[in-house]
């Protein structure tokens, strides 16, 4: 098969205070013409760092050191600016990873997309925004005449994604680059998209290269994938050669700890230990072999053979060589990176206790516009209910997970509960006191009881405390004197297990993993009883996102913790919650134990998002069927019957009529749903 | 939209009620009686009292107000003391000449100001950027009227290019124009600098933008790649520029003054010298509207440029 684009040897160098950061070493590979490549990386492995170098976009500060970029019979790296130029776009384009900030949002879609075709002098204005409309149609955005003059923020993130790939796709290029497409959407979109690419691909004949850290999405989409680890190739091969029969020690560890791969969730998640070498020093022997579990001697001095299989090779001294094992790589499931010490939390937990957090029948308002504007649009009620009748119980010693996309009202739903926010109906208590209702200052000493653990993990720390004043300030803000503030500081990390030395240390310092750390120690300041984690581990790399999780749960079988995780992240939640709420536009419309949720989902929205999660499994992708239609729809509208009736694919008259009751399928599993799915197999608790 | 427009603009009379009420505060408390002023210190106690009564100072403050609220209401700003000509008449001989500084003051800055910064951020550190920034912080520090002064001693005493006083012969827009040069050039200078700094930063922050990056790897060129960065990045210089107009305002009374052009600011120092109430009140009137106004658009403007504030109002 043709190779369209060939990497060879391509060594890139980032100049920082710091030193220089080799950031790419020697890094090649072939792109065959009509494949869909994958570039599978955590931070810091240089998936991006490629992916600019091919477009010629890198940083002011990146030096590229070595190597050629082969495309269409030349060297990218050797093009001028106008050459580059000329390539971007036409023939080498890109879908970004944020939709959100990669649209400039002063333009409407038919100027960007019409000076997107700028070089095509032969076409006239009204070309242009025909073949603009075409595109979009093509990406499934509906109505595109019109569509096509509106602004990105009038569009919801996963439409603004389809007219990204719209973007790209309009001048034909022959190479398509995507950073992270799906990311920044939710598992319903996510699964459009995949779709999406997938069927351009086979349409418009496109070679994809796609960047991503999610092994779902790459075992899902791609045909070929590429391993990078801290800027070097580690493993290159189909990509079923990868998900069932992975040769590096690496690519073995980074699927073993996809928590989406993990069924049994009784057991501790596996974790790499250990962080990305500093690539600033020299560099000697195997790149992983600081982290590597079959790490033997020779591995930290002596390079690696390269070591050929089909397409596809690896790096690794335990395949060739001297220092070969015959039985390696074992069976796939043969784990091959052990889980953390200890035992598993679950087995030392105490019994739940009573109920510590009821919340009956919430609601919340928001108001969309001013009563004057109102009253001039004829508008009778300018309100949205972000939150609608929501009951919700957390006993202690338990963890419920909330899941919902992004507009489905759980984090307003948390702050609430947190009594951030004024609730405009129903009840919530804390061990048996109200609290909705109370004033700040009678809530103050209550507030002790319930922390809050922030989803963005850096930016909710400020930058100018060390860790130390970071940890210890809740006890500053609620006066609480007479406690060693250093000792304290010292409990508390070593409840996070964060090394003393990094007390003294500022937010910018911290890597992702230990960022998350600190979190929690702030959370566990006061020594709360429950704790609300929003995203816990959004953001995180696979091979940390286990050590956190870990952590949750030993903290809450020494100390009777209960936790409310707010999340949209299933395969996450399924191995710390307990029981699992669904939330849809504000409404809970699904609840039980966890093992019967994902086992027996009553509510249509509840497959849909059990079975949205992409498998890391190339063997088992969905139907493009598979994928729920349409999007949330806006608060603003929100349909007359079942909120979710605009989407579901079991969709019945009644159900656009009237909103569904809650009702109980066994004491703890209820659903609003007018026709339930059926159950379709025993129920086997797995707790 | 139009119940935006109309909650500003009742928020704009409100402003403009509160600043005429202040005034009048202050002028109430300011020692010397209008009356002696306009009569002379010889003038009879009957006199003043029948002056008093005629320009109705001898009503209770507050009513003094309510009545000149209501007559500026009707286009009756009340008569000058001096001459005993209208206000209305008064300013508007002279408005003209104040527009004509303000605007070609901030004028010549937007024009040089704006694509200064441009380049400047989009060659940072090259030598145009250095010089843009030792040239901005200098201006930024030095008083419009210190300019005035030495535009004066420079370019008309010494060089003699240029008229040093006056606003020229009415009638002659050549003659006008060249006395415009120097007081334009002394109020403007300031801005040039502070336009620049102001779109060099907030060029640099867009230009760092996911949607620059994008734009770039559709590959567009350069020029239109700015173009973009610079719609996003006006948008503060707007504002700054729209309350830069308050600023102006009293630039222009010192260069009125140093220039000696019988503009609006000349008037109102002058008015303030010679306890020339009906004047003040007129002069300061008009340049509150004048700001409010300049205000206003600048935020239409905005939402003008971004859909997202257009669509919010």
């Amino acid at each position: 098969m043709e190779t369209l684009l060939d990497i060879r040897g391509l060594s890139v160098d980032f100049k920082t205070s710091r030193g220089r950061v080799k950031a790419l070493r020697d890094v090649s590979f072939p792109v065959r013409k009509g494949r869909i490549v994958g570039i599978v990386g955590e931070s810091g492995s240089g998936k991006s760092t490629v992916l600019w170098s091919i477009l010629g976009l890198l940083a002011g500060n990146a030096e590229v050191m070595g190597g050629e970029i082969g495309f269409e019979g030349g060297d990218l790296l050797q093009l001028d600016a106008a050459g580059l130029r000329a390539a971007r776009g036409e023939k080498i384009s890109v879908v970004f990873q944020d939709p959100m900030t990669s649209q400039i949002p002063v333009l409407p879609y038919a100027r960007q997309m019409a000076d997107i075709l700028y070089r095509r002098k032969g076409m006239s204005a009204k070309d242009k925004r025909d073949k603009a409309v075409d595109m979009l149609r093509r990406v499934g955005i509906p109505d595109p005449e019109t569509r096509i003059d509106a602004y990105p923020h009038e569009f919801s993130g996963g439409m603004r994604q389809r007219a990204g790939i719209a973007m790209s796709m309009l001048t034909g290029p022959n190479l398509l680059l995507a950073d992270e497409p799906t990311t920044a959407l939710d598992v319903t979109m996510e699964a459009q998209i995949i779709a999406l690419m997938r069927q351009l691909q086979s349409e418009f004949d496109t070679t994809i290269v796609v960047v991503s850290h999610n092994l779902g999405l790459i075992a899902e989409l791609c045909d070929d994938v590429v391993v990078l680890y801290a800027g070097e190739v580690v493993e290159t091969g189909a990509v079923r050669d990868i998900f069932h029969n992975a040769r590096h020690p690496y690519t073995r560890a980074l699927l073993e700890c996809d928590p989406a791969r993990i069924e049994d969730v009784s057991r501790k998640l596996p974790v790499i230990a250990g962080d990305i070498p500093d690539l600033t020093g020299e560099l000697a022997g195997c790149i992983y072999a600081g982290r590597c579990q079959r790490v033997m001697p020779d591995c930290h001095t002596l390079v690696p053979p390269v070591v050929h299989r089909g397409t596809g090779i690896a790096r690794c001294h335990l395949l060739e060589g001297p220092l070969a094992d015959p039985d390696w790589p074992p069976p796939l499931d043969v784990a091959t990176v052990p889980t953390e010490a200890g035992t598993p939390a679950s087995a030392k937990r105490p019994a739940l206790g009573a109920p510590l957090l009821e919340v009956r029948d919430l609601n919340v308002r928001f108001q969309t516009m001013g009563n004057l504007r109102a009253r001039l649009n004829g508008v009778t009620d300018p309100f949205v209910d972000a939150v609608l009748d929501v009951s919700l119980s957390v006993r202690s010693g338990e963890t419920v997970g909330l899941v919902g996309e992004s507009g489905s009202g759980k984090t307003t739903l948390g702050r609430a509960i947190l009594n951030l926010l004024k609730a405009d109906g129903g009840s919530v208590h804390f061990d048996g006191q109200e609290i909705s209702a109370m004033d700040e200052r009678k809530f103050k000493p209550l507030r002790r009881d319930m922390a809050m653990m922030f989803q963005d993990p850096v930016g909710s720390l400020s930058p100018r405390k060390s860790v130390r004043a970071l940890i210890t300030e809740p006890l500053t803000i609620h006066g609480i004197t007479g406690v060693d503030l250093d000792a304290e500081a010292g409990r508390l990390a070593d409840m996070v297990r964060l090394p003393h030395a990094f007390l003294a240390r500022y937010p910018h310092e911290l890597s992702g993993g230990q960022a998350r750390r600190v979190g929690v120690a702030r959370a566990l300041a006061l020594n709360p009883r429950l704790i609300i984690a929003d995203e816990p581990t959004a953001g995180l790399d696979v091979s940390v996102q286990g050590e956190i999780l870990n952590l949750m749960a030993d903290l809450q079988a020494e100390h009777g913790l209960s936790y409310l995780v707010i999340t949209h992240n299933l395969p996450v939640v399924r191995h710390i919650a307990d029981r699992i709420a669904i939330m849809y536009l504000g409404r809970i419309v699904e609840e039980g134990p966890t093992a019967d949720i994902f086992a027996h989902p009553a509510h249509p929205y509840t497959r849909a998002l059990v079975e949205g999660v992409p498998k890391p499994d190339p063997d088992q992708r969905r139907a493009e069927a598979a994928a729920i239609r349409g999007e949330v729809p806006s608060l603003i509208r929100r349909p007359a019957g079942c909120d979710f009736a605009t989407r579901c694919p079991c969709v019945q008259d009644a159900c656009r009529i009237a909103k569904p009751p809650h009702v109980q399928i066994t004491p703890d599993h209820g659903h609003a749903c007018l026709y339930p799915l059926k159950r379709t197999k025993q129920t086997t608790e797995t707790t | 939209m139009l119940s935006y427009l109309a909650k500003r603009l009742t928020l704009s009379l409100i402003v403009v009620a509160l600043v005429l009420l202040l005034l009048f505060g202050m002028l109430y408390m300011i020692p010397g009686n209008p009356a002696i002023l306009a009569l002379g210190t010889r003038a009879t106690p009957e006199a003043i009292a029948e002056y008093s009564a005629r320009m109705r100072l001898d009503e209770p403050v507050v009513m003094q107000f309510l009545i000149f609220v209501g007559n500026a209401f009707h286009g009756d700003l009340g008569t000058d003391v001096f001459s005993g000509r209208p206000v209305t008449e008064v300013i508007g001989e002279r408005v003209g000449f104040s527009m004509a500084l303000i605007f070609s003051g901030m004028g010549w800055a937007i024009l040089l100001g704006i694509p200064l910064g441009c380049l400047a951020a989009v060659r940072p550190n090259s030598w145009i950027d250095r010089v843009t920034g030792v040239f901005s912080v200098g201006t930024i520090a030095i008083p419009s009227f210190l300019v005035s002064i030495w535009a004066i001693l420079i370019f008309a005493i010494q060089l003699g290019w240029l008229p040093a006083i006056g606003a020229g012969e009415p009638g002659d827009i050549g003659d006008q124009l060249s006395h415009l040069i120097l007081p334009a050039f002394a109020i403007g200078l300031g801005w040039v600098g502070y336009l620049a700094r102001m779109v060099r930063a907030s060029m640099l922050e867009v230009l760092s933008e996911p949607y620059i990056r994008s734009a770039r790897a559709f590959g567009l060129p350069p020029r239109k790649v700015t173009g973009y960065a610079l719609q996003v990045a006006i948008l503060p210089t707007i504002t700054v520029i729209g309350m830069g107009f308050g600023g102006l305002i009293s630039a222009a009374v010192f260069a009125e003054i140093i220039f000696a052009r019988p503009g609006v600011g000349k008037m109102i120092f002058d008015a303030v010298s010679d306890r020339n109430f009906p004047i003040l009140q007129g002069g300061v009137l008009l340049a509150t509207g004048f700001y409010i106004l300049v205000v206003l658009l600048s935020d239409l403007l905005i939402a003008w440029f971004d859909p997202r504030v257009r669509q919010s109002l």
